[in-house]
């Protein structure tokens, strides 16, 4: 700790700045890391913003993966990613689970946020077997945000 | 000759490094409450590109004003090319910090797709930026006061006697409660902390744990604050800085679970990595805020 102290009462005694100093290397070094982080960011922005072609519309798309059967009950794992190039708000998807050509099941859910090629994943569950019957799972609706 | 040169050399590079930890601390104390918003992430997640450079250019002109007359340096920057200088600094603080923070509240991953990081990044930024920019302003006194101070407390008589260190604890405990509630009492009751606490895992924990011991000594200890000097000199069971930065985390974390059952966030029914991942999460902000109250005192 003394060592810092020392450092602070160097510091405190070339303190008083009214004559013109020329930038210490130490100031110059700080400024070349920072004016690059900037010009970094910009870059990555600007290269986000010409990259982009002609904006089209959100393409939410729900994949069902293989189900799992946990104490009793039927787990259907889906995975949904926006494969557009717009973010989709309020995507709602939708399962519905037929057997004898009657609707035994729904289930619902909703991501509120889908960024351009993002992927949530969940999971339906359903009391009854859903390999017995015939499920449906796809994206109901969203909204542009 | 040459050894007084290399001490001058080493001054300046401490000095810089003491400006830009000063920066980040105040870019901390100002920017934690907005990184607790979740609405910031979804904007962040949905804006386009021109909307992030606008968002940068306005960032930099504001921090550019509060650079020419005050900045996060001790020196004042008074030429339009140096404050013009000291902002790009300030900005790519704000930038860097806002990062850190995100990434160990895993609000950015690898998995994020870099227009939303970068989104988030920036809008989040915004207050961090002008909390480097106003450090100075806030947080620091002159040195000619911290002198004045640091003699006058390092009197040996002081040191023997006995009941000021017992006060000087309590006052201690007293403003760490104070700036833990002021900062962390608007973010428990929202719903941010159970979303951050469903994103994190237990590696992630104790990296939020690292980064709020090292936020909080930072404040307090390095950056060259506000009564830094006296705090160093401080009596009572709070002396030692690591001893305070410890003492103080924990009474942070005790508020932080306080505050959470307050608000009915967390139940005794709960199971205890629920606590705990709550209650960390709600202390990084708790921590930061009673690094604040010490100072204040």
């Amino acid at each position: 700790m003394s060592d810092i102290h020392s450092d602070d009462d160097t510091s405190f005694e070339d303190e008083p700045s009214n004559h013109i100093q020329p930038r210490s290397l130490a100031e110059q070094v700080s400024f070349s890391i920072a004016a690059l982080i900037l010009f970094t960011l910009v870059g990555f922005i600007c290269y986000l913003w010409l990259g982009k072609g002609e904006p089209s519309s959100p393409k939410p798309v729900v994949t069902v993966k293989p189900i799992e059967e946990i104490s009793g009950q039927f787990q259907v794992p889906f995975e949904l990613t926006n494969q557009g190039d717009v973010t989709a708000a309020s995507v709602q998807v939708v399962a519905e689970l037929q057997i004898q050509g009657e609707i035994a099941e729904t289930g619902e859910q909703q991501v509120d946020f889908l960024s351009s090629h993002e992927t949530e994943s969940g999971a339906f569950v359903f009391s009854q077997d859903p390999r017995k019957g015939k499920l449906i799972i796809r994206v109901a609706s969203y909204k542009s945000p | 000759m040459k050894r007084r040169y290399s001490r001058q050399k080493r001054a300046t590079w401490t000095r810089e490094l003491e400006d830009v930890i000063r920066g980040a601390c105040g870019g901390f104390l100002f920017g934690v409450p907005l990184l607790y918003t979740m609405e910031v992430w979804w904007i962040g997640s949905t804006v386009a590109p021109p909307l992030m450079l606008l968002a940068i250019v306005t960032t930099w002109t504001v921090v550019f004003f509060l650079s020419r007359t005050e900045g996060f340096r001790r020196t004042a920057s008074v030429s339009f090319g140096d404050a013009a200088r000291d902002t790009v600094e300030a900005v790519a603080i704000g930038l860097v910090c806002t990062t850190l923070l995100l990434w160990i509240l895993r609000e950015v991953t690898l998995q994020t797709q870099l227009s939303e990081a970068l989104g988030k990044v920036v809008f989040e930024s915004v207050p961090f930026s002008l909390g480097v920019a106003l450090s100075n302003q806030f947080l620091s006194s002159s040195p000619e006061e911290n002198r004045g101070q640091s003699s006058q407390a390092s009197d040996p008589a002081q040191a023997a006697d006995l009941k000021p260190e017992i006060s000087g604890t309590l006052a201690d405990v007293g403003a760490t409660l104070i700036g833990a509630i002021i900062i962390a009492f608007s973010i428990a009751p929202t719903d941010e902390i159970p979303m951050l606490a469903a994103a994190t895992s237990e590696g992630w924990l104790l990296a939020t744990i690292a980064v709020s011991l090292l936020i909080s000594y930072g404040i307090v200890f390095e950056a060259n604050f506000a009564n830094k000097s006296k705090r160093q000199q401080q009596q009572g069971l709070f002396q030692s800085p690591l001893s305070e930065t410890i003492m103080s985390y924990l009474i942070s974390l005790i508020a932080a679970a306080m505050m959470l059952w307050f608000f009915q966030q967390l139940d005794f029914s709960d199971p205890a990595e629920m606590w705990l991942s709550y209650t960390v999460l709600l202390g990084l902000p708790a921590t930061i805020g009673g690094a604040a109250g010490r100072l204040a005192i």
